[in-house]
């Protein structure tokens, strides 16, 4: 467990909350720079499949993340709500997830935070919120695995 | 050190840095035979504010040195000495020394050598000892001293101004001052304070300052000197004094407490009242009271380290070539250690600041004004809704247009910066060269005025460090060669840069031997680089050179024959976007010919269609375009295809299935596709088969790794005027993956052949 994850369970963090296929997930609303609506993007050669390709924004190019791809869940396809959630990460590297929509911000305790298996690298941990389940992203682990990964031909 | 202290010491050495170009600039400008007054000024208080902020500083080293140097520079400018070339020679060795001793300050790196000090510190004093030899022997020399051996003839004449001094500061009764209770304080100055510039002799003044300004206050001043050693084991440099002052009884101990303040921490001192029980020791005091009734010279003229002795009397400085420099170094060595580990403290605080002419500053300040205004134009336009607004509007948004670029074009301005710096640095790199082999060469620079972009500048040191070396150990001749080819004993080397077509040029050109085709060959077939049937052009074999692991060198020196030099220079020149070529004539020298874009940030680009996608190929990589003809290409087992091009048979890469973005889209390049033939600078070449080629355009740089990581062929990305993100290949890395491939299969071939 990070150090960021133990001071965050000692209190409430708010969370933006978005869904992607049929599941919801999410993360500190302080790490999300803007949402902005999907456009077109440059494919980037020898990418990873989850990667859709590259983005400008403002000048600083990013990669966008299609999370559906990423956490092995099924797209919806053809949903015109599929937004981009522009995040930027404790080490200040950016990218862009798609979602397939934002749904609500919640204030979650940390201690709330239910952890799941260890080898489900890209989520800290499940929160109940209501009847709804809700997995929280680790989102360093994410954009680490963008910048560090080699990539291979 | 206190963050406070650090700021102020980033600044002093920011102000070394400049010192030094000055310095730098002033020392040419002599060699090349000028000997105007103001440029001898000028070198002389560079070298004095070095040694004034490093004294403030505490940077003993550096006074030290500086010191010496300020010495030796004094007597040139007031006409002793005249700047004959030897004298400007050992002035610029004694520069680069300055510079390191000025790097060590700042980054605690690696201690300067302390015998590479010792010996340029004697070479200085040499400049002006010889010459205060010849002028001033008939000074006043202690007559006691005669008949000391003769190399320490000079030494004496250390100890001539500090009488004056005396004279002039104590010149009061020696008799003890009966007051009720007098207040009496010894010190004993350390070496350190005669290193860092510092004087017994200001302390005494202080004192002196404090007695007299008492109602009839006098001051009894006794020197010891019974740690002074015989005078054959005398170092000059060290401290042997230590003197006891009694002063009248009204002074109060904080006002002398008070003349410590400065120099406290380099001499150790007691005050005391008389007949305290505190006091120092009635054995002190015997020696003392015994001292001044001793010997002749010591009670009038005490003697003082040589070394601060110079700062008062640089006219009668010593000529001890002889003696000192086995002393020397070892004096020097425990200091340096000690500079070393303050200079840790100091660490590495560089900040990256750039010097800027005011008017280029107030030109980018008076476009943007005007952009605010064109802005607000354009905001009134749209509100106001009338018939003519299409073309108003319009008209606006061509102002806002070349407003826009005006402001680039100002900030570039404002990055760019004279490669003045960079090139006058290569004048001390030339130099080292020289000495170590022992080859006479003169750099002549041109253009060093010509701007570039600051990251450009930085980045050009250490190719240019290379080639030069490379040209004085392999491309200048040997002495006796040179005469014997007809050409001057002197070798030259010319390094110039200008602006070409949006480039700039920098060219190095040596009068040496040029290129030995033959040995190149040898050597290159020798260590595997290239096939031994190969046949190769003349400029093949001269880009060979480049080749990693490639030396001709015999030796390996301090200077090249490792076989990584010029193949760093030309990943170097590389990974800056520009290009290398060498021109070499035997017998007449080699011209090495560096073109480099202007900027980092902005990019000549050629805009391609592969694979569906936009990407951008740096025009610098392009020799040629051209169709192909589906009869030129020939398809090897394995479906990779080659083509001929003139008789020339190069790889073909299909740029869309190679970047892995149409892996189904038929490899099959079309009849009529567009081929670019791209070429790396050792002259490999390959085709990249492209779909068309759009347009060409400058484009501006943005990192991909920042956000992303590496793409194997892609070099970086941009944004294209539709705000789309585009790639830049990077033509190299494309080829040499393309050639690696056919390279090995083709000595394959080779020794399936040779069987």
């Amino acid at each position: 467990m990070t150090e960021e994850e133990k001071a965050a369970e000692s209190k409430a963090v708010k969370m933006i909350v978005f869904a992607v296929g049929d599941q919801e997930y999410c993360i500190p609303i302080l790490s999300v720079r803007e949402i902005r609506g999907f456009e077109k993007t440059t494919v980037l050669p020898f990418a990873p499949p989850y990667v859709c390709g590259a983005i400008n924004l403002r000048g600083i190019i990013l990669t966008l993340i299609d999370l559906a791809i990423y956490l092995n869940v099924p797209p919806q396809l053809d949903n015109p709500r599929r937004v981009v959630v522009i995040v930027e990460s404790t080490q200040g590297i950016m990218c862009g997830l798609l979602v397939d929509r934002v749904i609500d911000m919640a204030d979650i305790q940390g201690s709330d935070i239910q952890s799941v298996s260890d080898d489900c690298s890209s989520l800290s941990g499940l929160v109940m919120i209501g009847n709804r389940m809700i997995g929280v992203l680790r989102l360093e682990s994410v954009v680490n695995q963008l910048v560090e990964g080699v990539a291979s031909e | 050190m206190s963050g406070d202290m650090g700021d102020i010491l980033l600044v002093f050495f920011q102000e070394c840095d400049e010192q030094l170009q000055e310095l730098e600039r002033g020392l040419s400008a002599l060699s090349d035979g000028e000997s105007e007054q103001e440029t001898i000024n000028a070198v002389f208080r560079a070298v004095h504010s070095i040694k004034g902020g490093a004294a403030s500083f505490g940077l003993e080293n550096l006074v030290r040195f500086a010191h010496v140097f300020e010495s030796s520079l004094d007597g040139v400018r007031s006409g002793r000495v005249a700047p004959t070339q030897d004298v400007v020679k050992i002035f610029l060795k004694a520069m680069d020394v300055l510079s390191d001793l000025v790097v060590e300050a700042r980054d605690g790196g690696p201690s300067v050598d302390p015998g590479r000090i010792a010996e340029s510190q004697i070479e200085l004093e040499s400049i002006i000892g010889g010459n205060a030899e010849a002028h001033k022997t008939d000074d006043v020399v202690p007559s006691d001293f005669v008949p000391i051996p003769m190399d320490f003839v000079p030494v004496p004449m250390d100890f001539e101004p500090v009488p004056v001094d005396f004279g002039l500061d104590f010149g009061f009764d020696p008799a003890p001052v009966q007051a009720p209770a007098p207040l009496i304080v010894t010190f004993c100055p350390h070496d350190a304070m005669y290193a860092r510039g510092d004087d017994a002799r200001n302390i005494l003044i202080g004192l002196t300052d404090a007695a007299v300004a008492v109602e009839g206050g006098e001051i009894t001043v006794t020197c010891d000197a019974s740690a002074l050693p015989p005078f054959d084991a005398l170092e000059p440099d060290r401290s042997y004094l230590s003197w006891r002052a009694v002063l009248p009884a009204e002074v109060l101990e904080d006002t002398v407490q008070s003349v410590f303040d400065w120099g406290g921490d380099v001499c150790d001192f007691t005050i005391s009242r008389e007949g305290d029980p505190a006091s120092e020791g009635g054995e002190a005091i015997a020696a003392t009271d015994a001292q001044p009734s001793g010997e002749t010279p010591l009670d009038v003229a005490p003697p003082e380290p040589a070394v601060p002795a110079l700062a008062e009397t640089s006219s009668a400085v010593t000529a001890a070539q002889a003696t000192p420099a086995v002393s020397r170094p070892d004096a020097i060595q425990p200091a340096a250690v000690a500079s070393g580990a303050n200079g840790a403290n100091v660490r590495r605080t560089e900040q990256a600041t750039i010097r800027v002419d005011l008017p280029r500053i107030d030109n980018l300040m008076d476009l943007v004004g005007e952009l605010v205004i064109a802005q607000a134009a354009l905001e009134s336009q749209c509100r106001r809704n009338n018939a003519s607004m299409p073309r108003e509007l319009g008209e606006c948004i061509a102002s806002m247009q070349s407003l826009t670029r005006d402001i680039q074009d100002a900030v570039m301005a404002v990055r760019a910066q004279p490669v003045r710096s960079v090139f006058q640095r290569m004048q001390r790199v030339v130099r080292e060269a020289c000495s170590m082999t022992g080859k006479d060469v003169v750099l002549t620079l041109e253009g060093e005025d010509t701007e570039v972009d600051r990251t450009l500048v930085e980045k050009l040191s250490d190719p240019l460090t290379h080639m030069l070396r490379n040209a004085i150990d392999h491309g200048i001749e040997k002495v006796e060669d040179r005469l014997a080819a007809g050409k001057p004993a002197i070798g030259h080397i010319l390094l110039s840069a200008s602006h070409r077509s949006g480039h700039i040029l920098i060219t190095i050109k040596d009068d040496g031997g040029g290129i030995n085709r033959e040995r190149v060959l040898a050597t290159a077939i020798k260590r595997g680089i290239i096939a031994p049937d190969a046949v190769l052009t003349d400029d093949e074999i001269n880009n060979l050179i480049f080749a990693p692991g490639f030396s001709t060198a015999d030796t390996i020196s301090n200077l090249s024959g490792r076989g990584v030099g010029m193949d760093v220079v030309k990943q170097a020149i590389l990974s800056l976007g520009g290009r290398i070529t060498i021109q070499s004539v035997p017998g007449n020298g080699t011209v090495f010919c560096l073109s480099l874009p202007l900027t980092l940030a902005v990019l000549d680009g050629m805009l391609i269609v592969a694979g569906g996608a936009t990407m951008v190929i740096p025009v610098s990589s392009v020799v040629e375009t051209m169709i192909i003809k589906p009869q030129d290409t020939y398809v090897l087992p394995d479906g990779k295809k080659m083509v001929s091009i003139r008789g020339d048979c190069i790889p073909l890469v299909p740029l869309g299935s190679e970047l892995g973005l149409s892996a189904a889209v038929s490899d099959e390049p079309r009849d009529g596709a567009v081929m670019l033939i791209v070429e790396n600078e050792s002259g490999a070449r390959a085709g990249l088969v492209v779909d068309e080629i759009r347009d060409q355009a400058h484009v501006v740089i943005k990192s991909m790794e920042k956000n992303y990581r590496r793409i194997p062929g892609v070099s970086a990305a941009t944004i294209l005027g539709d705000g789309s993100v585009s790639l830049i290949l990077d033509a190299p890395a494309l080829i040499a993956s393309a050639v690696g491939r056919i390279n090995t299969k083709l000595s394959d071939a080779r020794a399936v052949l040779a069987a």
